[in-house]
């Protein structure tokens, strides 16, 4: 049922761990009533909402073993509870792999990056407003997509991969993170596992109702950034109504090594255009082994939106994505 | 326990119905195990009254054409198929299961539509037939049935009712998502389409029971001659002198 907004919270458990061991506990004997939460920036609105009612919030900031930014042997690693401020500002991240800072400073606006963390800007929920008015669609368990309906307003809804489902990946870091080969530190009660973060995010296909691979009683601890990809030359673009506070129509993020003015690898995903963040491989192999330049990007452009199915309100996105690309391209 | 009906508001804010409940999934799970399990140990207590199995040597009579045999086993796996992908994400199970289902849908449909016309026209339509004087079978040992047994017409138009059931709905259903022949309208009224989940939620519920039921007989000992024949195409003369009335059934002689 919609709800209308209490604008305020409902009553709630808190719990605010202050060590690994006991979030995971938590995480794990609380299950689904369990509400996992960094910054709170995609939390509050749901809860003062109501359309989504757990009993208890587990709330991670206090938890120092997963925040900062540190350098490891084969790159850098990153707390999921860093805020996106810490990211924006951190030499490490800005000498090394500038690709993630570009994008960390485009999401939402600077009082919400004070506040908001990666893990939290990675494991938002789906930004379509037929589900976040409460609605019972397919992603909240329902038998139907309003936004895909003869009436449905779905300018801002995906391009690819739709299935029952047409909502997008609303986070600016997802792409850059990809486009940057990372890989996820997902850790339960019962141990840790490795994500790369490409495999990371789930489209309706596989589960409709969940935008992430992370089970009940699993929490994003940490981001690993692979030197790889450290200081290649990044494209990081954004297309939004606003300049600040909004999210994506669509973005782009980019990671070439270039030698020579020529391209020796790339890897290229867009963002906004699918509920995961969409790796450009074919255009990735187009441009593999050529001249950096406008000519290229002139050329492979078009490869970028190849089987895109426009919604009734979002043509306008195939050429958005593809004139983002060739920016990309071209640097 | 749990409901059966599930409810949601409508984007008008009306109450419609949403499909079933899985929790029935669980009970029928849970029932046909133990109504399963209870038919075994009965029929192991029962085991010393039996008569003696009857041999499978000897002349073979044709119980189940070739083409028949293959749609049976088609129709099996894509059943099966259908009940796997469509449960998998109700238990939580995160596979990219939609295209599999509908494909076997697909298949299915087909399955028994040639099934259907095939009935009809080229087969004992008259044998499967479930007739009053069936009914009294199972009460009374001297009387035989003819090709099928009342158990096994009453297996057959019981999953007939319920796969027509699956296939309808599903095909509506299947109305409502891409598909390589269309793209969806997503225009079904909310309280229809909700119908249509929930009879189609009930009848899969139903079409797991009785496959459930299926495979428990066609690997009981004492059944597994029929299963044997749905592989081969035959029965023996002394399996069908046993379990068949001749003057009912008249087969060929099996090749």
């Amino acid at each position: 049922m919609p709800a209308t907004s209490h604008d305020v919270m409902p009553d709630i458990e808190l719990y605010q761990p202050t060590d690994e061991e006991n979030a995971l506990a938590l995480a794990n004997s609380l299950g689904s009533d369990g509400w996992i939460l960094g910054g709170g920036q995609d939390t509050y609105g749901w809860l003062k909402d109501r359309n989504k009612t757990p009993v208890a919030m587990i709330e991670l900031t206090q938890i120092d073993a997963w925040k900062g930014i540190k350098e490891t042997a084969d790159g850098v690693e990153i707390g999921a509870v860093t805020t996106l401020t810490e990211i924006v500002q951190n030499p490490l991240i800005q000498s090394k792999f500038a690709l993630l800072a570009t994008a960390a400073s485009k999401v939402a606006s600077p009082q919400i990056r004070n506040v908001g963390t990666l893990g939290g800007n990675l494991n938002q929920d789906a930004r379509c407003w037929y589900y976040r008015r409460g609605l019972d669609c397919y992603r909240a368990g329902g038998n139907i997509c309003y936004a895909d309906s003869p009436e449905g307003l779905n300018r801002e809804h995906a391009l690819f991969g739709a299935s029952r489902c047409v909502a997008v990946t609303a986070s600016d870091t997802a792409p850059a993170l990809v486009a940057l080969d990372a890989t996820m530190v997902v850790a339960s009660s019962s141990g840790q596992r490795l994500v790369s973060a490409q495999d990371f995010f789930v489209g309706p296909d596989r589960d409709i109702t969940s935008m992430t691979v992370l089970n009940e009683g699993e929490i994003l601890t940490a981001v690993r950034l692979p030197n790889e990809w450290a200081n290649a030359e990044f494209y990081f673009e954004k297309v939004a109504d606003r300049n600040v506070w909004d999210f994506a129509l669509v973005n782009v993020a980019a990671a070439m090594k270039v030698s020579g003015g020529s391209i020796e690898d790339a890897r290229i995903v867009c963002g906004a255009v699918e509920c995961t963040p969409r790796r450009l491989e074919a255009v990735e192999n187009a441009v593999r082994g050529q001249q950096r330049s406008e000519q290229l990007a002139n050329q492979v452009a078009a490869i970028a939106s190849d089987g895109a199915r426009p919604l009734n309100y979002n043509h306008f996105k195939v050429p958005l994505m593809e004139n983002l690309v060739k920016r990309a391209i071209r640097g | 326990m749990g409901e059966i009906v599930r409810y949601k508001r409508d984007v008008w804010g009306e109450e419609v119905i949403l499909g079933v409940s899985w929790d029935l999934l669980w009970v029928i799970a849970v029932a046909v195990l133990v109504l399963l399990a209870a038919h075994a140990i009965i029929m192991a207590a029962l085991a010393n009254k039996k008569m003696d199995k009857p041999s499978a040597e000897g002349r073979r009579v044709l119980r189940h054409e070739t083409i028949d045999r293959a749609f049976h086993w088609l129709m099996a796996a894509s059943i099966l198929v259908l009940i796997a992908t469509g449960v998998a994400p109700i238990i939580g199970l995160r596979i990219a299961w939609l295209n599999i289902h509908w494909i076997s849908g697909c298949l299915l449909t087909f399955i028994v539509l040639f099934h259907i016309v095939r009935s009809m026209f080229w087969q004992d339509f008259k044998s499967m037939i479930l007739g009053p004087g069936d009914f009294g079978e199972p009460f009374d040992s001297a009387k035989k049935p003819g090709k099928y047994s009342f158990e096994q017409k009453g297996m057959h138009w019981a999953v007939t009712v319920v796969v027509l059931a699956v296939v309808v709905t599903g095909v509506l259903m299947f109305l409502q998502i891409d598909s390589p022949f269309w793209d969806r309208t997503n225009s079904m009224a909310e309280d229809q389409l909700g119908l249509v989940f929930l009879l189609h939620g009930l009848s899969t519920l139903a079409l797991i029971a009785l496959v459930a039921t299926h495979i428990y007989f066609a690997v009981r000992p004492e059944k597994l001659f029929y299963t044997r024949s749905m592989i081969s195409g035959w029965i023996s003369e002394d399996e069908m002198a046993a379990n068949h009335d001749p003057s009912r059934w008249s087969p060929k002689e099996a090749d």
